[in-house]
């Protein structure tokens, strides 16, 4: 179905994306001001300030740490954590699970509730219904995640002590799956929470646009009932932009999950960026990022695939 | 919407959290590293503490008792200090605790290249020799009486048998999932992000700990820390006073202040013209409403200063000194009396009609620091200086401008061991004597306070020390703050320290 030169071009796009965001990354973080926090110690010494220089080899000059830099990356070695003092892959790999299982379940539950949702109001526009969810959509939209998740912190873990307050397991039930579906509830409605209320939007703008064409007005003038109309026409149609939305929603999950696994405590990617970044540690910043960027390369590389599936004359172009 | 979470919490098949019987649980901001020669922050100290503990401990009084070290003898004017160890202690993998340990520990802390955060506390070490199996000999370099609290304050003794010949930094595993250490309390399980357990270690010399075991959750927000102190999560956080609205009427936490040995001052860099004048630096002290700050910002969880060396400090702290209170009118008076006198717009000038301005600075995202360093503004603004407010992010504060010393003046903060010598921040020339200031018989005092080791003669060198900086203020000292606990009333046993040195007690802390 794809050509083999199609792969090979968004495969080449992707390798050249990385490089960008590598060497972008790189000379921003170094010379952005400050330095990493093991040195942010004012009371440290001149002669322990320069052990740890040496150690972290900060001593030369930005050009000659890039050159090693780029020397050691296409070996597959992005160096050691400066805060963890292992190498940056496996600090890493320890934590991009518990993101995948936070984001996973935050994407799952925009799509089972932003779709259909979206969709009742884009086929019955003004009604009661529809006023309602925009409403609640736009203050969702407005409130910051931050300030969501203390409040259900607050209403559920302080006042009523129905969830827990945070972490991803209670400690010593590390693996229990009922246990981490019960942590996991609170961080995944609130990382959803936005990106329900933005899908649920553009569902509802792509469906009525769709409930507008000429073919679908053509075949309900042919009598078809409105059931199959909406499922065979308007759906099929509306759902393009949204397939491309729900791709655009990768960043945003990764974004908003620095701010949720923090207040969470959640021991994800999203806090060991943050960490990264107060930290000013080079080589987890730099391989926090480009896990980051591949993850949005292969996503959108998903969803170019998944175009074709939907609509034919797509197919036909690619 | 209660109801159905309620109905889904148990439909999952576990209630609502109980909080284990026994066992300890503390916050940390982020992944400790086990190690106390390397640890660079706040959290890896305070498990360090419990993981490893010193030749000597703070007692209550933050004076030296023995812990490893049963007794020590010092001799040579102060010279030669000579420790027999105790003979019951193991290691958590169950090999004795020799006098070899406590030679390695201090060779490795002594060298700033091993990677050693300690080098500076120990460079007055000449020389550290096992003599036989049980008693350790250190030769200073020169009589240094900070010497046995810097023992018990961040020195935990490491493994030999372990650690040998090996890279601090690169000793990964140790470092962040198995450390070895002596202490009541050994590391069982380590979920990176998440959390550090330990469990009590029943071979501990100073008797079985009360507690099952202490956790570290990591927890970076502390709202979310407070949230959990509430819901039974945590049993000890430790507060900024914005936060104190949050846990009052709590039912199940106490709020509890311990000393801190720190205090917050702001720095006025004297490589600036502006500064130079003992005068100015007096006049601020005058123009600075501290009291406000203190009750106001700090909900008076804060001491009024004297000088540099804190009332933690208390036996020599000198009480009898009158401290400075605010007076803008005797602040403008002295300014004068510098050559500041106020132009039409209000502004002091001196006689070249230059105006008195500068840039203060301070780190962003710490409430109580950023308050405060307004309201400083505002109060040299009122006796006629220009001065604007800058908030930098920690890191770049320090490394671009403090360490440099390209700036103006900067609020920050000191935190000492519990000893008064303040050599290295004040005298001159010294590494953290970032505000350059120079005063020959402040240098004298303070190097003779470090080299006297008769706590009575020393506490006549504080006293004059102390005395000195308020005519020749160093730096403009704010307050000494409290630290702030708010502790799970289930908690009992914990002694009144602050943080960092209740938890090298931890063997007496109980949970009812």
């Amino acid at each position: 179905m794809l050509s083999p030169g199609f792969v090979a071009r968004r495969v080449l796009h992707a390798l050249v994306v990385l490089a960008v965001v590598a060497v972008v990354t790189f000379f921003i973080v170094r010379l952005a001001p400050g330095g990493p926090s093991l040195l942010a110690d004012p009371a440290l010494r001149d002669a322990e300030r320069a052990a740890i220089e040496a150690r972290l080899g900060l001593g030369d000059p930005l050009p000659v740490q890039f050159l090693k830099f780029v020397g050691n990356a296409v070996r597959g070695d992005f160096g050691q954590s400066f805060l963890f003092g292992t190498p940056t892959l496996q600090v890493i790999a320890s934590r991009l699970g518990n993101t995948l299982i936070l984001a996973g379940a935050a994407l799952t539950l925009t799509l089972l509730v932003a779709v259909p949702l979206g969709t009742i109001c884009g086929l019955r526009p003004h009604s009661w219904l529809d006023r309602l969810i925009s409403v609640v959509s736009v203050v969702v939209l407005a409130v910051p995640v931050f300030w969501l998740g203390l409040m259900l912190i607050i209403a559920l873990a302080v006042l009523r002590p129905v969830l827990p307050a945070g972490g991803m397991y209670t400690t010593g039930m590390e693996g229990n799956v009922p246990d981490l579906l019960r942590h996991l509830l609170l961080p995944a409605v609130v990382l959803a929470s936005a990106s329900i209320a933005e899908l649920l939007r553009y569902t509802r703008s792509s469906v009525r646009s769709a409930a507008r064409l000429d073919h679908v007005r053509t075949a309900r003038a042919k009598g078809l009932p409105q059931r199959a109309v909406n499922l065979r026409h308007v759906l099929k149609n509306a759902l393009i932009p949204v397939v491309t939305v729900i791709g655009l929603q990768l960043p945003r999950l990764v974004g908003g999950a620095a701010v949720t696994e923090t207040i969470f405590a959640w021991p994800g990617m999203g806090r060991l960026s943050v960490e990264a970044a107060l930290g000013r540690d080079y080589p987890l910043i730099l391989g926090v990022t480009l896990v980051v960027a591949l993850a949005v390369v292969l996503f959108n590389l998903l969803v170019d695939l998944l175009y074709p599936l939907i609509d034919p004359r797509i197919r036909t172009e690619a | 919407m209660t109801r159905p979470l309620m109905v889904l919490s148990f439909a999952l098949g576990v209630g609502v959290a109980s909080a284990q019987s026994n066992i300890l649980q503390l916050p940390l901001i982020n992944d400790p590293i086990m190690n106390p020669l390397i640890a660079p922050e706040l959290g890896s100290i305070l498990v360090n503490k419990v993981i490893f503990p010193g030749l000597v401990r703070p007692n209550e009084d933050l004076q030296p008792v023995p812990d490893l070290a049963r007794s020590w003898t010092i001799t040579n004017g102060g010279l030669v200090y000579t420790f027999t160890l105790r003979d019951d202690v193991r290691w958590h993998d169950g090999k004795p605790f020799t006098a070899d340990d406590v030679v390695f520990t201090f060779n490795t802390a002594r060298d700033p290249k091993s990677g050693s955060r300690l080098a500076s506390d120990f460079s007055s070490i000449k020389s550290v020799e096992a003599r036989g199996r049980n008693t350790v000999r250190f030769v200073l370099s020169r009589p240094f009486a900070p010497f046995l609290i810097l023992l018990g304050h961040n020195a935990g003794i490491l493994p030999k048998h372990l650690l040998e010949g090996k890279d601090l930094n690169s000793a990964t595993a140790f470092n962040r999932q198995t450390p070895i250490g002596t202490g009541p309390f050994k590391v069982s399980r380590v979920v990176p992000g998440a959390s550090v357990t330990l469990v009590a270690n029943r071979d501990y010399y100073g008797g079985a700990p009360k507690l099952d075991g202490i956790t570290f959750k990591v927890v970076p927000d502390l709202n979310t820390q407070v949230a959990q102190l509430r819901s039974g999560g945590l049993d000890w956080v430790t507060l900024e006073p914005s936060n104190l609205p949050s846990v009052q009427g709590a039912q199940n936490v106490t709020i509890k202040q311990a000393d801190a040995v720190q205090h917050y001052l702001v720095f006025f860099n004297q490589k600036n013209p502006l500064f130079t004048s003992a005068t100015v630096r007096r006049a601020m002290q005058y123009a600075v409403n501290r009291r406000a700050i203190i009750d106001g910002i700090l909900k008076g969880y804060a001491d009024y200063p004297t000088g540099t060396i804190p009332t933690a400090l208390r036996t020599y702290y000198d009480k009898s000194i009158k401290p400075v209170t605010y007076d803008p009118a005797q602040a403008r008076k002295l300014l004068l009396q510098a050559g500041w006198r106020p132009n039409a717009q209000g502004i002091l000038v001196n006689a070249r009609g230059e105006p008195f301005k500068f840039t203060l600075i301070v780190d962003k995202g710490n409430a109580t620091r950023e308050q405060a360093a307004l309201a400083v503004q505002q109060d040299l603004k009122r006796v006629g200086m220009d001065v604007t407010l800058q908030t930098l992010e920690f890191a770049t504060l320090v490394r671009d401008y403090l360490i440099p010393g390209k700036y103006d003046a900067n609020l920050i903060w000191w935190t000492t061991p519990p000893d008064p010598d303040q050599y290295s921040f004040y005298a001159t020339g010294q590494d953290n004597n970032e505000a350059a200031w120079s005063n020959a018989r402040a240098d004298a005092l303070l190097r003779r306070g470090r080299e006297t080791v008769d706590p009575a003669a020393r506490k006549n060198i504080y006293n004059a020390y102390q005395r000195l900086t308020m005519q020749d203020p160093p730096v403009l000292v704010l307050y000494y703050p409290k630290e702030l606990q708010a502790i799970s009333r289930r908690l009992t046993g914990v002694p009144d320290l602050g943080i960092r040195d209740a938890l090298r007690h931890t063997e007496r802390f109980d949970l009812r």
